[in-house]
């Protein structure tokens, strides 16, 4: 187990992975409502 | 069955067993057996965090709650992502660095055994039960569809799962999962596949979400908000109660859960473990939303075809055995005049070549659908008062009827071997956290001779095989839990999960809580207070989606332990 510091995947902080998990979530909303929108 | 039906299922079973064993021959001790030796990639860790949470449920009831109520089902899992992130933040970095076995360890080191041993306590009850629902699932509908008998296939299912889960713990669930869900999700695109092109000539995928928007089928966001009403507490899955209720249902399921803190504390660093977890927030909103789309598109097939009155046949076999044999006849002959109306009506719908004439239709599809619905629903109401044994909702039947009924040779026994896998990919990782727990939080706790690390290891099989037990009998008395599985298992979680989310809470973010005393008598009230608002609200007494309680659990324990912790505090000082 090597809880040291690890380089961090793709991005240069942990705070712009969450912020982009949560950007992602944000689109999907957005991408489904337009869903509902567009199938009623 | 047909033959080839039946060999690409025992060879696709076989094969993941085979693998699995094959993977996991090196686990010898008890940090292997629970935790794999802290040894997995993220990604391994990402298939086993989204193997353990996607049952056979998932992927049997979500169509069927898609068909029958929409895609709005997918806003429950909202808050998961936010969850993911919360957990990586504060949860996964103490885990880590207290080495910590069991996530209830660590309230050990915060209060004291007793709040330890309570919160240990409700997982395993909690999550006892779950499991033999989650082993009954797929053991009923398999028996239904193929004419099994349900206590050998429950017998049968829950058998294999004990000798699968007793071999090779931690690591051979993690390594079977990455294959399960290949096997899975392949099986899935086939059928989503398949659907779209059994649909009638000229009928094309665009068409079909046409169809099934328009009845009601694509609702994907609902804001809970009635005209003039204000916002629907009663409404179980809206915008809000899915990012609010399902944030704290999967912070707690993620945070507190041992059958999920499990699965990441087997990676072998916190960057891997916190990858693991944000991947699984990255994929599991369009994941859920693709499973749900297949019942849509199920929905619409059975627009261009035939539906069955009711998809679980045995129960309406039962039926035609009952006072009300005549009026299921009457009702038989008038769904199937309704479907055939709908036929040529969606047809006419597909083919409209102007917006007028298009709105037309599906004014007219949606009148028949609404009297096709009340028909449903007033069979399910006899079978209600006929007491007929078993489940009197058909969600959980609608996609395997329809596999059965209408895909070709082979992909029958592809799409039976997913649930078998499904099954066995999360039952095996709650079983090995329930004995996990019983071992860490229970067994070296309370006995006090020494014993070696090859003999915990030992013991912790005998615990693998009592649980996997001790499932299979909950399996067998399993009838009418509900009118959805997927719902039920989650309803079950909300009235725990909770509170114990609440004792997390304060171990991270209140430091000046200190008594342990304070959290466990909080706890146990939340608690109470929670089955104080349940039972009402299920015997529909009051009106309360069932994921508002997890919110209200992890606050009231809050807020009851701010409460007591002065008088404790208080007791304390004299001694």
């Amino acid at each position: 187990m090597q809880d040291g510091n690890d380089k961090i995947p793709l991005f240069r902080t942990w705070g712009q992975w969450y912020f982009f998990v949560i950007a992602f979530l944000i689109l999907l909303i957005i991408l489904f409502s337009l869903f509902t929108n567009l199938f009623s | 069955m047909s033959q080839l039906d039946w060999i690409i299922l025992a060879v696709t079973l076989i094969g993941i067993i085979a693998y699995g064993l094959y993977k996991s021959r090196t686990t010898h001790n008890l940090d292997g057996y629970i935790l794999a030796n802290r040894s997995l990639p993220w990604g391994l860790v990402l298939l086993s965090i989204m193997g353990t949470q996607a049952s056979a449920i998932t992927f049997v009831s979500a169509p069927g709650q898609a068909y029958t109520d929409g895609m709005r089902f997918v806003q429950y899992y909202f808050g998961l992502p936010i969850a993911m992130v919360v957990i990586c933040m504060f949860f996964v970095p103490i885990f880590r660095k207290l080495k910590v076995y069991t996530a209830y360890e660590f309230l050990e080191n915060r209060f004291d055994g007793k709040t330890r041993t309570l919160t240990s306590f409700l997982f395993l009850l909690q999550r006892g039960v779950s499991t033999g629902i989650s082993v009954f699932a797929p053991s009923i509908i398999l028996s239904s569809l193929l004419g099994w008998n349900i206590y050998w296939t429950n017998l049968f299912m829950g058998g294999l799962l004990i000798i699968y889960t007793l071999s090779g713990g931690a690591k051979a669930v993690a390594y079977t999962q990455q294959l399960q869900l290949i096997v899975i999700f392949a099986g899935m695109f086939l059928a989503a596949y398949m659907v779209v092109h059994m649909l009638p000539k000229g009928v094309g995928f665009i068409d079909s979400l046409e169809v099934s928007g328009k009845l009601g089928r694509l609702n994907v966001i609902t804001t809970g908000f009635e005209k003039g009403n204000g916002f629907d507490w009663g409404d179980k899955y809206n915008l809000w109660s899915g990012i609010i209720g399902g944030f704290f249902l999967a912070l707690a399921y993620f945070g507190t859960d041992q059958s999920q803190v499990g699965r990441y504390l087997t990676a072998k660093s916190l960057t891997e473990s916190r990858m693991g977890l944000l991947m699984n927030g990255l994929v599991k909103v369009p994941m859920q939303f693709a499973i749900l789309l297949i019942g849509a598109l199920v929905f619409t097939f059975y627009q261009f075809n035939n539906a069955p009155l009711f998809f679980n046949q045995t129960q309406v076999n039962k039926l035609e055995h009952t006072a009300h044999k005549d009026s299921l006849l009457i009702a038989q002959k008038a769904y199937k005049d309704l479907s055939e109306q709908k036929k040529s009506t969606v047809t006419l719908f597909a083919n409209a070549e102007n917006k007028e004439e298009k709105a037309n239709k599906a004014v007219e599809l949606s009148q028949l659908q609404h009297q096709s619905d009340s028909i449903r629903r007033q069979v399910r109401t006899w079978m209600q008062a006929e007491k007929i044994e078993g489940d009197t909702s058909d969600t959980n039947y609608i996609f395997l009827r329809f596999v059965v009924d209408n895909l070709p040779k082979g992909m029958v026994g592809l799409l039976i071997a997913i649930i078998f896998l499904a099954s066995w990919g999360s039952i095996a990782a709650a079983i090995n956290s329930l004995a996990s727990s019983t071992m860490v939080d229970f067994h070296r706790r309370f006995t006090k001779k020494d014993i070696s690390n090859e003999e915990e290891y030992r013991m912790s099989k005998w615990y693998t095989l009592l649980w996997g037990i001790f499932c299979v009998i909950v399996a067998m008395y399993s009838y009418n839990v509900g009118n959805s599985l997927i719902e039920t298992v989650n309803e079950l979680g909300s009235i725990f999960y909770g509170p114990v989310l609440g004792v997390f809470l304060i171990a991270l973010f209140l430091r000046n809580i200190t008594s342990g005393s304070a959290v466990f008598y909080a706890t146990v009230l939340t608690q109470l207070m929670i089955f104080a608002i349940y039972i009402p609200a299920k015997l529909k007494l009051i009106e309360m989606g069932f994921l508002w309680l997890n919110p209200i659990g992890a606050f009231g324990v809050v807020i009851f332990a701010l409460l007591l912790q002065p008088i404790m505090v208080k007791r304390k000082i004299p001694q």
